[in-house]
């Protein structure tokens, strides 16, 4: 019978919380949905549960069980990320890695052939352990021999486990306190008022009676439980990325050259994407640099796209620009790829009279020229103060402008991105126009301005503000 | 320099939108040495009662206006020049808001056209449509010709840049329309400062945290009411303007002075007036009253207030009131007047109240006098499970433009304030600094009392750090906030009647309650203008009266009422003399309680004091120990002068009652009845005026020459002043004590039925079901769990020899939380066909969803099929299932062996699902425990010796906090065998805050204080028992 082994690190977000509390690690802890009295607390740590508080509960009557509960929001994207780390590093280990779909922080490892790697199932274990230990987690690593006894005695456990036998894995299992366990609030609480505290007492239910009752989640719960339940692992594969690398003779300096070399790779990789149904995005050039280590240089086409004469032209006016410091000698293209669309794919596209997709490849030369901030559009923000009244955002797609009817053209304010402090205040032979007086941020920072128009004797009209707490005199624009 | 007028301010009372009190503002105005102030709040007129006020007391001229808003969601200021216009003004705001829902307004152009008459118009500002960019034609033109020379356009400057765009088009119109400009600020706070709460506001009105609010807040603070030296550079350009501010103020020369109020008159039989139909009412009621004779005395009473009555034109008030009266009794609806209307001998032949004021020497001048020409209030109690009968007759009899609901502003209190203030400081966000931090604004919350400012010190409690910047504006502006009006609400039972359309006196508007409108202005208002109320308030023990009436005479055949339960029943006296109370009236709390083993109550006027003395004022006045030395005869009864011994006598020597007070000054002092009660009232208001230090010297000047000391003159100054509205008048103790007597008597002699009738009447009362049910155990009372079989909605009586009267008293469904009354309908129906067979049949036939049906298992209303509670959910779990099979397979399926439950945890279900247990109390399965651990019971500790140290544990059931102990809190704690109870000295408290506030099971060191039959713990630590499992418990019961 093939061994297998469940890493489980026990409450993982809430693992993932105490890393970035660390001054936490005393109290009673909780990971909550969202951070407000009504939030479902997910995720507490023993300490918590020791109080009473457990996962299903609204924040507020956690709070109510121990003032001393800190809670906080761990974001799916941040444990995505670490569990996905953690997948790659498990690897290390055996070939065959399933990270948990249903409880982030629970992975199967297959313990099969490891017999020249690892002296004992209990060395491997603990090797397992150790590296975990050594990142910062609190992990259990139970080695049996089916999925849900590992898992269950993982879960109530710390340490290292090792089965001799599935009879001893079964024992153990039975005495595994269902709280213990990542199961429905609902059915959890029901299961208790039965009477129902264990794996072993659960398994003393009907199985048919208990999907009656409480459906399917809780019958595939006994099915496990009860061993008859079993499905292989399903290991984690990561999909290969588009790459293409070519080591050069000589160190390759010209930048027309090196476009023709990334032109040779380019259409295979343009092959792969398309039999992927994919549309390149984004493509990466890593260019190993003769003594000056690797330098990365993205391109990003307007739109996802399959045309090689758009990408390689934005290829050659990012060379042209990068100003290599030492010849290439290594060169590695990478494709990332979206779902190409029809439209992508579409031949020959109507066009309106503005052609926008020659705008926007011509923004996105630009970009390719000057980097990915150069291209941006001001939008109108939600403030008072005149450079909170606006904000520089990328333009990612030109669209049509649709200009609004103005009766009266307004002077053109050009509203400098900081003021300049005036050496002095105005003159008697200037006149002022004003003041319009802007205050407010009381909360944060006050800030009072008292502006002006100012007309100099030389016609100019500026636009100038008196900031009485610094008692200074600025001029924040000019009035074209 | 020549001043200006404000024409546009808005107070708290534009709610979330104006940050200071109208009351401020007329005094900022006052001090910047402006004549006059318009308020203008949005869309009503809430404050300017006490803008009025102090605009009185001030002499500065208060002119009555409001921003209304229009359809277009543009808004028009209006100012009342006369009466007239004041009527329109609430007429249009009442049919903007009665269309609207609650908190909106909205009128349409051609309403405001249809409502000038009497008012100037001013159109300007940010949402004017007249400063827009589309021009306002036609609307203009509708304006001009509605208002004539009445509408100005409004010239508003906050030194705004975008305001130079708006002024140059609201120029070019008013000069086309031929409009006068006039010059206006918008006023939203009497200083700068107040600029931030303003924001505060803002945001909190916006639903946003105010770093986010961006231009939902004002641009800068140019918004305070500006001082005349600052108003005139901001116009110094169109001096005309400024001086039109003055010429629409000196148009506006309404006051609510003016207003006139007419009680509604009835419609009298046979042409006779409201006095001749009073007075034979009266005497027709005097004559049942007293058996077919008047007694002289009564007579002569009478003939002295029904002159006063009609003297002040009042009779149409008294009419009113023995008409609901009337309704009342033929509906079956219990009902008693309260308050000083007890003083009357009218109120009592009219049947409004229910104690003989002649009898008992009341002083009528506490409840009518000719020197305050205000109008009496009669406040009428009704069981309060049948009030909105009451209040729907009222509505029909009146109809709806006679008769409206008096407010009720809900204010910033302490609680609300940190979390309305802390959310719109963007404490509760989501963002990463916000994290954590919503529920410490929960916790910090939950910390505070009701009233009080917010300290440093819960700041720190809950887990805040007062010094950060953030935190000192959190705790600020929660103090700031403090008490401004929040939204409105509706009054238990004010009522505002009137002859005349009570909207031309006040707008009124829809309230949350469907079939409710309601008045814009609260009692405060009502009494600072003398108009008269009517309330008609609930009160539990009229139900739990009549609840009881109706089980004796279902259950024994016994006809009983108030009248006829007999007097001074020494059985019950005696029981009233042990504290034996949890559920009577009046005297059932923790303070009274603790009284009655001292002033052992022996007849009903003790019970009359019994009332009154535990009362702030009396307790501040320093009145309790006197007369309890005097009653027990350890200090000698004497008076400071013989002519107040018959004042006084009554009450040994000590003034208790607010009529002896009255009487006092009347005496001692030569006041005229109606002066008298002008020093109550000044006494009421004490702490908010100075009114009463014109009363000082007078009194006691006059005390002395009449030959009383000065330590005496001046002890009965302190202790008049402390009295005031916190004292009872006599009249009205005599009310509650004649209820409480009742619902003593009825507890002493039908403990079964009183019990029954109190679960029925809940809520009420100062304890929880939970405790209820343990003292009804206590007295030998059998208390039987909820069944699906037996229980109905209410609980019932059912013979029982074992139980105490008789009757045990069986659990009602409603007490099974997840069951509606809904659910009890389809349970009534079917069992109405046939008892059920089994539980699979009431699964069947009642189809009740899952969630009833579980709840009714969990609080083992199955037990009488023979089903433990586990078997039963199990059992309803899968019926349900099988009842949505469309085609059911029968399979026979075993029943698992289900753990049953234990003692412990049978008492955590029944708490569970029903708030109480009827089989044990928590502490009762963990009594061998914590006897092990020397912890005694509370019979135990009632046993012991005066000054023994105890350690204790029991469930905390009452926290209070009153506000005349000084900081001193008490709690009741409670175990199978009785109450504890406990005093928290500050210092203790502070030191163990959390866990005095929190705790549900409690542990406290102390010492034992045992003195004339009353038992205290006087804590020196709290403590959190170690038990094996916390108990079962329902939340404490605070009062602060």
């Amino acid at each position: 019978m093939d061994r297998l082994a469940c890493v489980s690190l026990a409450a993982f977000p809430l693992q993932l919380l105490l890393r970035r509390h660390p001054e936490w690690v005393a109290h009673p802890v909780a990971v909550v949905a969202e951070d407000r009295p009504q939030g479902l607390i997910l995720w507490v740590n023993e300490a918590a549960r020791r109080a009473g508080v457990l996962s299903g509960l609204r924040y507020a009557a956690g709070c109510s069980l121990t003032a001393e509960l800190r809670a906080g929001v761990v974001p799916p994207a941040e444990i995505a990320e670490v569990v996905a780390t953690l997948t790659e590093r498990l690897g290390r280990f055996t070939p065959e890695v399933e990270p948990s779909p249903e409880e982030p922080g629970v992975f199967w490892l297959s313990g099969a052939g490891l017999g020249r790697l690892y002296a004992s199932l209990e060395e491997w274990a603990r090797a397992i352990f150790t590296d975990l230990s050594s990142m910062g987690f609190r992990a259990t690593v139970v080695v049996g021999f089916t999925r849900f006894g590992t898992y269950a005695v993982a879960s109530a456990r710390e340490g290292t486990v090792v089965f001799e036998n599935p009879g001893q894995e079964r024992a153990a299992a039975q005495q595994v306190r269902l709280d213990r366990l990542d199961l429905d609030p609902n059915l959890r609480d029901t299961l208790s008022k039965l009477g129902m505290a264990t794996v072993g007492a659960l398994l003393s239910l009907p199985a048919g009676g208990l999907f009656e009752r409480f459906g399917s989640e809780a019958y595939r719960f006994h099915r496990a439980a009860s061993g008859d339940l079993w499905a292989p692992l399903q290991p984690h594969h990561a999909e290969e990325p588009v790459r293409q690398s070519l080591i050069l003779d000589q160190p390759e300096t010209n930048a027309t050259r090196l476009l023709f070399l990334v032109k040779r790779f380019l259409h295979p990789l343009l092959l792969t994407l398309v039999a992927r149904g994919e549309a390149l995005a984004e493509l990466t050039l890593r260019l190993l640099l003769d003594g000056r280590g690797w330098r990365d240089e993205r391109v990003c086409p307007a739109a996802p796209t399959l045309d090689a004469v758009q990408v390689l032209d934005l290829v050659r006016l990012r060379l042209e620009a990068a100003a290599l410091p030492a010849g290439v000698i290594e060169i590695e293209l990478t494709a990332s790829g979206v779902p190409a669309t029809p439209e992508q794919l579409r031949l020959f596209a109507e066009r309106s009279r503005r052609d926008l997709d020659a705008a926007n490849r011509s923004l996105a030369r630009v970009r390719a020229t000057f980097g990915d901030g150069a291209v941006v559009r001001a939008r109108l923000t939600d403030g008072h103060l005149p450079e909170a009244s606006f904000k520089w955002e990328p333009l990612e797609q030109v669209v049509l402008p649709k200009p609004r009817q103005v009766m009266l053209r307004n002077l053109v304010r050009r509203i400098f991105a900081k003021p300049v402090p005036l050496a002095t205040p105005g003159r008697p032979s200037i006149t002022l126009h004003g003041p319009h007086i802007v205050s407010g941020g009381w909360w944060m920072r006050e800030v009072h301005r008292e502006y002006y128009f100012v007309e100099t004797r030389h016609g100019e009209m500026l636009w100038v503000f008196y900031d009485p707490d610094r008692q200074r005199w600025f001029l924040h624009g000019k009035v074209d | 320099m020549p001043s200006y007028i404000p024409l546009w301010c808005k107070s708290h009372f534009s709610f979330l939108e104006g940050a200071s009190h109208p009351d401020e503002l007329v005094a900022e105005a006052h001090r910047l040495g402006l004549r006059a102030l318009a308020l203008t709040d949005r869309d009503g007129v809430y404050g300017i009662v006490r803008a009025h006020v102090k605009a009185r007391e001030l002499g500065l001229h208060l002119i009555v206006g409001a921003q209304v808003t229009l359809a277009d969601n543009s808004v028009l200021v209006l100012l009342a020049q006369n009466r007239g216009g004041y009527a329109n003004l609430c007429r249009l705001i009442t049919t903007g808001r009665l269309r609207s829902p609650k908190g909106e307004s909205s009128v349409t152009w051609d309403e405001v056209c249809r409502h000038t008459e009497g008012l100037v118009a001013l159109w300007g500002g940010d949402r004017s449509l007249l400063v827009g960019e589309a021009d306002p034609g036609d609307v203009a033109a509708a304006l001009r010709d509605a208002f004539g020379d009445r509408l100005y356009a409004m010239l508003a400057r906050h030194r705004r840049a975008d305001e130079v765009r708006q002024e140059a088009r609201l120029r070019e119109r008013a000069a086309r329309y031929n409009l006068p400009l006039v010059a206006a600020t918008e006023v939203l706070y009497h200083v700068p400062a107040r600029r931030p709460l303003q924001d505060i506001l803002t945001a909190i009105r916006h639903g946003v945290a105010v770093p986010a609010a961006g231009r939902r807040l004002r641009s800068n603070a140019e918004y305070a009411l500006k001082p005349p030296h600052a108003f005139a550079p901001l116009f110094s350009d169109d001096p005309r303007a400024i001086a039109r501010t003055r010429e629409v103020a000196d148009r506006c020369t309404f006051s609510l002075a003016e207003l006139r109020y007419r009680y509604p008159s009835e419609r009298l039989p046979d042409g006779t007036t409201s006095s001749e139909w009073l007075r034979h009412l009266t005497f027709e009621g005097a004559r049942r009253r007293y058996g077919g004779a008047v007694p002289p005395d009564v007579a002569r009473q009478l003939e002295q207030e029904l002159t006063l009555i009609d003297d002040l034109d009042y009779p149409g008030y008294f009419l009113t009131m023995w008409e609901i009266v009337e309704f009342c009794r033929a509906h079956g609806i219990l009902c008693q007047g309260r308050g000083s209307a007890a003083n009357s001998a009218v109120c009592y032949c009219l049947g409004i109240t229910a104690i003989d004021p002649v009898r008992m020497g009341l002083l009528f001048e506490r409840f009518i006098s000719k020197e305050r020409a205000e109008p009496p209030d009669i406040d009428l109690d009704i069981q309060h499970n049948r009030r909105e009968e009451v209040i729907q007759h009222v509505y029909d009899k009146y109809g709806r433009s006679h008769a409206a609901m008096v407010a009720n502003m809900i204010r910033y209190r302490p609680r609300s304030a940190v979390r309305d203030v802390g959310k719109a400081l963007g404490l509760g966000s989501r963002s990463p600094e916000g994290i954590g931090r919503g529920t410490s604004l929960d916790r910090l919350a939950r910390l505070l009392s009701y009233h009080g400012d917010v300290t440093p010190e819960a700041l720190r409690q809950a887990g805040l750090d007062p010094s950060t910047p953030l935190h000192q504006h959190l705790l600020r502006l929660t103090n700031e906030i403090l008490d401004a009006p929040r939204h409105l609400s509706i009054h238990p039972g004010g009522f505002l009647l009137g002859h005349d359309p009570v909207h031309t006196i006040v707008p009124i508007e829809n309230a949350t309650m469907p079939g409710r409108t309601v008045i814009q202005w609260d009692k405060d208002d009502l009494e600072a203008l003398g108009l008269f109320k009517v309330d008609l308030l609930g009160l539990g023990a009229l139900t739990h009266l009549d609840l009881s009436f109706r089980l004796l005479e279902q259950h024994r055949g016994i006809e009983l009422s108030m009248a006829t339960i007999p007097p001074d029943d020494p059985a019950t006296f005696e029981m009233i003399r042990r504290a034996d109370t949890v559920g009577v009236f009046q005297i059932e709390s923790r303070a009274q309680m603790a009284m009655l083993p001292r002033l052992k109550p022996r007849h009903f006027y003790d019970l009359v004091i019994e009332v009154s003395i535990v009362r702030p004022g009396p307790i501040t006045g320093g009145m309790v120990h006197p007369y309890l030395r005097r009653r027990s005869g350890d200090e000698p009864v004497d008076y400071p002068h013989p002519s107040l011994k018959p004042v006084l006598e009554k009450t040994l020597g000590v003034p208790l009652f607010q009529e002896q007070v009255m009487r006092l000054a009347v005496v001692a002092a030569d006041y005229t009845p109606g002066e008298a009660d002008q020093l109550r009232r000044d006494m009421a208001a004490w702490r908010r005026t100075s009114r009463i230090e014109r009363h000082r010297h007078r009194l006691i000047s006059r005390m002395q020459a009449k030959g009383i000391t000065p330590e005496f003159a001046e002890r009965v100054f302190t202790q008049i002043r402390g009295f005031g509205e916190y004292g009872f008048p006599e009249s009205h103790g005599a009310s509650f004590a004649l209820i409480a007597y009742a619902t003593a008597w009825v507890k002493r002699h039908y403990p079964a039925e009183f019990t029954c009738a109190l679960f029925n009447a809940q809520p009420m009362g100062f304890y929880a079901p939970a405790t209820i049910v343990e003292d009804a155990k206590r007295h030998g009372l059998v208390v039987r769990p909820v069944d699906a079989q037996a229980s109905a909605w209410d609980c019932i009586l059912e013979p029982c020899p074992e139980s105490a009267g008789g009757f045990a008293v069986h659990m009602g469904l409603r007490y099974v939380k997840g069951l509606g009354e809904s659910d009890w309908k389809r349970i009534e129906e079917a069992r109405r066909t046939a008892l059920f067979a089994s539980l699979n049949d009431f699964v069947r036939r009642t189809e009740l969803n899952k969630g009833a049906l579980a709840a009714l298992a969990e609080a083992g209303a199955f037990e009488g099929f023979g089903l433990d509670r586990r078997a039963a959910l199990w059992d309803v779990l899968g019926l349900v299932h099988a009842r949505a099979v469309s085609l059911p397979v029968i399979a026979r399926e075993r029943r698992p062996a289900f753990e049953p439950l234990s003692l412990f945890e049978e008492v955590v279900w029944d708490y569970r699902s029903t708030d109480h247990s009827p089989r044990r109390h928590p502490l009762a399965p963990m009594r061998a425990d914590l006897t092990a651990r020397g912890l005694p019971d509370a019979r135990a500790v009632a046993a012991m010796r005066d000054g023994r140290r105890v350690r204790y544990a029991g469930l905390v059931i009452c926290r209070q906090q009153p506000g005349t102990a000084q900081g001193v809190t008490f709690m009741t704690l409670e175990d199978e065998t009785g109450f504890v109870n406990v005093v928290l000295w500050p210092s203790v408290f502070e030191r163990h805050a959390l866990l005095a506030k929190t705790a549900t099971f409690l542990g406290i060191t102390g010492t034992l204080q045992a003195q004339q039959g009353v038992v205290h713990l006087v804590a020196e630590q709290l403590w959190s028992p170690h038990v094996a499992r916390a108990p079962a418990s329902t939340p404490s019961r605070d009062f602060h």
